[in-house]
């Protein structure tokens, strides 16, 4: 029983297939944009966690929002990935199943800028897999996202993320 | 011969310049992590902002649900001069058409130009997309049109008019790469084929565009596209020249608005490429724009 607790402690989870999804709501306009290609790696032990996310995967109601949101907003180009590299604070004990209301402290880079940002979320320990999820806020404004004068979509000042993720040991 | 010989080291340039890539990260298990990923599904972004550059078409297609409403318009000679406004008092020739994406890789069109009264009807598919991180290096697209003159009479003097001899026919291969953040590029092998033509014309060309843009800010971009026609097609005899162009593309929320400045007086690419006659030697080169307003049919609701 010990052995396999330390063996626990050294345990790295991945995912490389997450769903992430944002929504943006004004009174003008409802944008919403998904993508399965969020990539993550939580280090048992360490209680360490860093997220990965292709900017470019996103998929909007239709491409010219897509079109839009990588050249004008998050400018994919130079910035393709958003990147959250932080630690769990709250012990998990990764050998016993159940769910663990975690906040992860760390940086969150959007946009070439880096945020230091307490995320909430769940992680829930089922059969030696872990699941993950999220719901947080991002302000564009942040991270220097500018909103261009001659553009159609309006986008919320708040910009609601949810991150749903199977990890799997690797 | 050294014409062959142009086409085969512009061919070879364009080949060459095809891979490099850049990435940054600070964290090792970020690194570790983004560089087990495959990332052959993320599909690159914007090669080109719009479905043409100039004359001719890019590599790009609309996305699903997507209908573009496109006017184009050539003004009259520079060499015309003061007494005509450099051209713009015409005669001008305008192609007023409609796109519509079917899906995120197939497209289809048509149009009318105002340039022998031709309409015209295309499908343009894209073979290939290019990935981020380049499993995928480039982006191939497949165009065919068929193109169809309403003069009255524009064949009298061969002796032949019927609905056969009015059609003619454009395909074309276009691979592109986006370079990096600025840098587009595109070559693509043409074939034309014209039902009749003037006996000191031929039935069937081959040429190879090239076509980049330079983005210069998020919306502004400098553009510029060259077709070069392939040996055997009697350019002295008919005083046909290559088609070129250089210009400028805005792009304002739904609307792409290009102008630029070309030898070609016609607008579509049937035409454009074998039978542009003005040439810039000579200054008879003149101002055009396209103006592009797409509109959203469709919305995406389930999602992948």
């Amino acid at each position: 029983m010990l052995a396999s607790t330390s063996l626990m402690a050294q345990q790295k989870f991945r995912c490389i297939t997450g769903k992430v999804s944002f929504f943006s709501e004004t009174p003008l306009e409802d944008i919403e944009a998904h993508s399965d290609k969020g990539a993550a790696i939580l280090v048992a032990g360490a209680n360490k966690i860093v997220v990965s996310i292709p900017l470019k995967s996103f998929q909007f109601p239709n491409s010219l929002m897509q079109d839009h949101f990588n050249e004008k907003y998050v400018e994919s180009d130079k910035y393709p990935k958003a990147t959250f590299v932080g630690k769990i604070k709250e012990p998990i004990d990764f050998s016993v199943k159940g769910a663990y209301t975690v906040t992860a402290v760390g940086k969150l880079s959007i946009h070439g800028i880096e945020k230091v940002r307490n995320i909430s979320g769940v992680i829930t320990v089922v059969k030696g897999k872990v699941h993950l999820s999220s719901k947080f806020t991002i302000r564009p404004e942040d991270h220097k996202i500018e909103i261009p004068s001659l553009v159609f979509e309006k986008i919320a000042e708040e910009i609601t993320v949810n991150i749903e993720m199977d990890m799997n040991p690797y | 011969m050294k014409k062959m010989k142009l086409i085969f080291t512009a061919t070879v340039f364009f080949v060459l310049l095809l891979p490099f890539t850049l990435q940054a990260q600070t964290d090792s298990l970020l690194e570790s992590l983004e560089s087990e990923l495959p990332p052959k599904e993320v599909f690159e972004a914007s090669t080109f902002k719009a479905t043409r550059l100039i004359n001719l078409h890019t590599v790009e297609t609309l996305g699903e649900g997507i209908l573009d409403f496109r006017v184009s318009h050539r003004f009259g000679d520079f060499s015309s001069g003061i007494q005509n406004l450099y051209g713009l008092d015409g005669p001008a020739t305008i192609r007023i058409g409609f796109d519509y994406a079917v899906s995120d890789r197939l497209m289809i069109g048509g149009g009318r130009t105002s340039y022998a009264k031709m309409y015209d009807v295309f499908l343009k598919y894209k073979l290939l997309r290019q990935t981020v991180g380049n499993a995928m290096p480039i982006t191939v697209t497949w165009l065919s049109s068929a193109n169809i003159t309403t003069v009255n009479d524009p064949l009298k003097a061969l002796g032949v008019d019927n609905l056969t001899a009015r059609l003619a026919y454009f395909h074309e291969l276009m691979i592109a790469r986006k370079m990096g953040e600025k840098l587009s590029l595109q070559i693509a092998p043409i074939f034309v084929h014209y039902n009749v033509v003037k006996q000191t014309d031929r039935n069937n060309l081959f040429a190879v565009a090239f076509s980049g843009r330079y983005k210069i800010s998020r919306s502004m971009a400098i553009t510029g596209e060259y077709a070069l026609r392939a040996i055997n097609y009697k350019t002295d005899l008919s005083g046909y020249t290559n088609s070129a162009g250089v210009g400028f593309s805005l792009e304002t929320g739904g609307h792409v608005f290009q102008v630029f400045v070309s030898n070609s007086f016609a607008i579509n690419q049937v035409q454009v490429v074998p039978h542009t006659t003005s040439s810039w030697k000579k200054g008879q080169i003149r101002l055009g724009f396209n103006i592009s307003r797409v509109f959203a049919l469709k919305r995406k609701t389930t999602w992948e």
